[in-house]
C-alpha cells in the first residue's frame, strides 16, 4: 500500500488527496456527527408513520372502501336475510349481535393485511433497503408501520360500526370498551402481520397467516354465534381461542353482552400486544428474515 | 492520519462460502476509494457489513470511530448508500419518495433538500410522476438522490454506472467529483476499469472474498495497465526497426500490420518519450504511412488477471 503515515496527525503523503478535500470531509464529518448524536429519530418515526397512511390512503379503494362494502354484504346477508328468521342471541337481536364480529373480523384482517403486505411489498420491489439503511431503531419501525395498520383496520371498523348503526342497529352501549377492543386486537394483528411481512419469502408466506389461521380462528371465535349455543366440548375447548375474547369484549362494547368476562379478554388482548411486539422487536433487532 | 472508515480483519461466510475473507481496509477523509472486482468477489457484501445491509459478520468495522453495529445509528447518518439494485417505490411520486427518505434521517426541511436534488440530476420534471414510470436511468438518479438527502459524509456507490448511457455516466462522475470538493468521501465499486482510474485515487482488487491488492490509482496502472496500438502500413516494415521504444510486446500479424503493446501511463507523464511518440518519429523516419490504426487498453480483466496470477499462475494463463 502506497500511504505513507509519518507521524499521528500528519497528512498522509498522498499526492492526489488534496489537503483541501481532506479539511473539507472533516468539518462535513463532524457536522454530520453531531447532527446524528442529536437526533432521537422520532422525526423519522413520524415520517415513516405518514409514509404508511400515504400509501393506503393513495389506494384507499383496496383498503378501505372495498373491505367495508365487503363487510356490508356479510351483514345485509346474514343480518338482514336470515336474521328475521333467528330469535334473540343473548337477549339482542341477531342483526345487532352480528356487527360487533362483522366489525371485529374486518379489524383483524385489515391490521394483519396492512403491516404483511406493506413490509413484504417492500422486499419484494428491493425499498425495504432504504429503511434499513436508515437510522430508525426497531421499535421506531415497529411503532410507525403498527400504527398506521391500527389507524386503517379502526378506520374500516368504525365506518362498519357507523353504517350499521345508521342502519338501526343499536350498537352504541359503551364506546370506551368499543374502542379499547378495537384499539388493542388492532395493534395485536398489526404486530403478528409485521412479523410475517419480516419472515415471509414470498406471497404464499402472507397468504397463509390469514386464509389458515385467522379465518378458521375468526369463523370459530363467536363472530356470527354465541358459544353458548354450542354443545359440549366445544363450548369450553372454543375458549382456548384467543378471538372469542376480543370479539366478546367488543360485543359487550357495543352491545352490553358477552359470552365471556371482559377483563380477562382486556388482559388476552393487552397480552397478545405485548407478545407481538416482543417477537417484532427481536426480528428487526437480530435481523431474522431480513439481514443475512 | 486517523482512517474515516476502518475495516478490521472482516468475514463473512453463507453456509459454506465466504463471501469475504479476513479484509482489513482503511478509508481516509476525503478520499475516492474503488473497489474493483468480478461479480461475486465480495465486493457488495463488504458494502453491506458497512452499511447495515449485514448483521452478523466476523472483524471489526467503524466509521468515524463508531461501531457500525453497536453506534449503527449515529453511523446511518454518516453513511449513504446506492445499492446496485434499482428499486423504486410505485406508491408514490418521485418527490414523495426523496421526502419521506430524507424525513427517516430527521431531516425536516425535506422539501427545499428534495428540490436541490431533483435540480442537481435534472429529474424536476419528474417531481409529480409516479417514480414507477421513471427510465432506467432516471431511476438510478433517483437512487442516487435519496442516498444524498441527508447529506451523508461518506457515500458508497456500488456499480453507479451499470447500465447508463455514457452521457449519464459522464454526468455522475462530474456530481461525483463535485460531492469530493464539497467534503464527501467516496466509495464505489465497479467492474470498470475506465471508471476506477476516473475517479479514484486509490483502488482496492477483491478476488474472491481477499483483498488481493491495494494501491493508488497511477502504481496501479503504472504496474499492471497496458495500452496497444495496432498499425496497418502501405508498405511491409520490419520489427527490429521498432525495438527499443519501450513496448512490453511487439506481435507481427503480417507484412506490414503490428501491434504494439506498452505500459500504462498517467496523462501527468505523458510526454515525446512516450510509447507512440517514439513509434511514430520511427514510422515518419522510415517514410512509412499508417493506413489504419486501432487502440485499445487491457481491461480490468485482463489487470486481475495479472494481479490473481501472481497468487495463483494457473488462473493467469490468456492474460495479454
Amino acid at each position: 500500500m502506497s500511504l505513507q503515515m509519518d507521524k499521528p496527525g500528519v497528512e498522509p503523503v498522498y499526492p492526489e488527496l488534496k489537503p483541501e478535500w481532506v479539511e473539507s470531509a472533516r468539518q462535513h464529518i463532524s457536522e454530520v456527527r453531531s447532527r446524528g448524536q442529536a437526533e432521537s429519530g422520532l422525526w423519522g418515526t413520524w415520517t415513516l408513520f405518514k409514509k404508511e397512511m400515504h400509501r393506503f390512503l393513495s389506494i384507499a379503494g383496496q383498503t378501505v372502501v372495498s373491505p367495508v362494502l365487503t363487510t356490508m354484504l356479510w351483514y345485509l346477508v346474514f343480518g338482514y336475510s336470515l336474521g328475521d328468521r333467528l330469535d334473540e342471541i343473548n337477549g339482542i337481536p341477531y342483526t345487532d349481535f352480528l356487527v360487533p364480529g362483522l366489525v371485529m373480523m374486518a379489524i383483524i384482517t385489515n391490521a394483519f393485511l396492512n403491516s404483511a403486505f406493506s413490509f413484504f411489498i417492500g422486499k419484494v420491489h428491493g425499498t425495504v433497503v432504504d429503511l434499513m439503511v436508515s437510522p430508525l431503531r426497531p421499535w421506531q419501525i415497529a411503532m410507525a408501520y403498527t400504527s398506521a395498520s391500527v389507524v386503517r383496520a379502526v378506520a374500516v371498523g368504525s365506518v362498519i360500526w357507523a353504517v350499521a348503526a345508521a342502519m338501526g342497529a343499536g350498537t352504541t352501549f359503551h364506546v370506551g370498551w368499543t374502542l379499547l377492543f378495537m384499539i388493542l386486537t388492532s395493534f395485536a394483528f398489526a404486530l403478528l402481520g409485521l412479523a410475517t411481512g419480516i419472515l415471509a419469502k414470498d406471497f404464499d408466506h402472507i397468504n397463509f397467516i390469514p386464509n389458515f389461521l385467522l379465518l378458521p380462528l375468526t369463523f370459530l371465535g363467536g363472530v356470527f354465534y354465541s358459544i353458548r349455543l354450542l354443545p359440549s366440548p366445544w363450548d369450553s375447548i372454543s375458549l382456548f381461542n384467543p378471538i372469542i375474547y376480543m370479539v366478546n369484549g367488543l360485543r359487550y362494547g357495543m352491545t352490553g353482552v358477552s359470552d365471556v368476562p371482559i377483563l380477562p379478554g382486556v388482559a388476552i388482548s393487552a397480552g397478545s400486544v405485548l407478545a407481538g411486539l416482543i417477537l417484532v422487536l427481536w426480528l428487526l433487532s437480530s435481523g431474522r428474515g431480513l439481514k443475512p | 492520519m486517523k482512517p474515516f472508515l476502518d475495516i478490521r480483519n472482516v468475514t463473512k461466510s453463507f453456509g459454506s462460502l465466504t463471501a469475504v475473507d479476513d479484509i482489513s481496509l482503511q478509508v481516509y477523509p476525503g478520499e475516492i476509494f474503488a473497489l474493483l472486482g468480478p461479480n461475486g468477489a465480495g465486493k457488495t457484501t463488504l458494502i453491506g457489513c458497512i452499511s447495515g445491509l449485514i448483521e452478523r459478520f466476523n472483524g471489526s468495522i467503524t466509521v468515524d470511530g463508531f461501531d457500525v453495529r453497536r453506534d449503527y445509528p449515529v453511523v446511518r447518518q454518516l453513511i449513504g448508500l446506492v445499492p446496485q439494485e434499482l428499486n423504486f417505490d410505485g406508491f408514490f411520486k418521485t418527490r414523495h419518495v426523496l421526502e419521506y427518505q430524507g424525513g427517516f434521517f430527521g431531516n425536516r426541511k425535506y422539501r427545499q433538500r428534495s428540490n436541490e436534488l431533483l435540480k442537481a440530476f435534472t429529474l424536476s420534471d419528474k417531481a409529480e410522476a409516479n417514480s414507477r414510470w421513471l427510465s432506467g436511468g432516471m431511476k438510478r438518479r433517483l437512487m442516487i438522490c435519496k442516498a444524498l438527502t441527508h447529506r451523508p459524509a461518506l457515500l458508497f456507490l456500488d456499480e453507479p454506472t451499470a447500465g447508463v448511457d455514457v452521457e449519464l455516466r459522464d454526468e455522475l462522475w462530474a456530481y461525483v467529483r463535485q460531492l469530493r470538493e464539497a467534503g464527501t468521501t467516496i466509495v464505489l465499486t465497479t467492474h470498470y476499469l475506465e471508471e476506477a482510474e476516473e475517479l479514484a485515487d486509490r483502488i482496492g482488487v477483491i478476488n474472491h472474498g481477499k483483498l488481493v491488492l491495494l494501491e493508488r490509482r497511477d502504481d496501479l496502472l503504472n504496474t499492471y495497465g497496458e495500452r496497444w496500438l495496432d498499425v496497418r502500413l502501405d508498405k511491409p516494415a520490419r520489427v527490429e526497426w521498432f525495438e527499443g521504444i519501450g513496448c512490453t510486446r511487439i506481435e507481427v500479424r503480417g507484412d506490414n500490420h503490428f501491434r504494439f503493446s506498452f505500459q500504462d501511463s498517467t496523462l501527468a507523464e505523458l510526454n515525446e518519450n512516450s510509447v507512440p511518440a517514439k513509434l511514430f518519429r520511427i514510422l515518419h523516419e522510415q517514410a512509412l504511412t499508417p493506413l489504419r490504426i486501432d487502440g485499445g487498453r487491457s481491461r480490468l480483466e485482463d489487470i486481475f488477471r495479472k494481479v490473481v496470477g501472481q497468487d495463483n499462475p494457473s488462473e493467469s494463463e490468456g492474460s495479454t
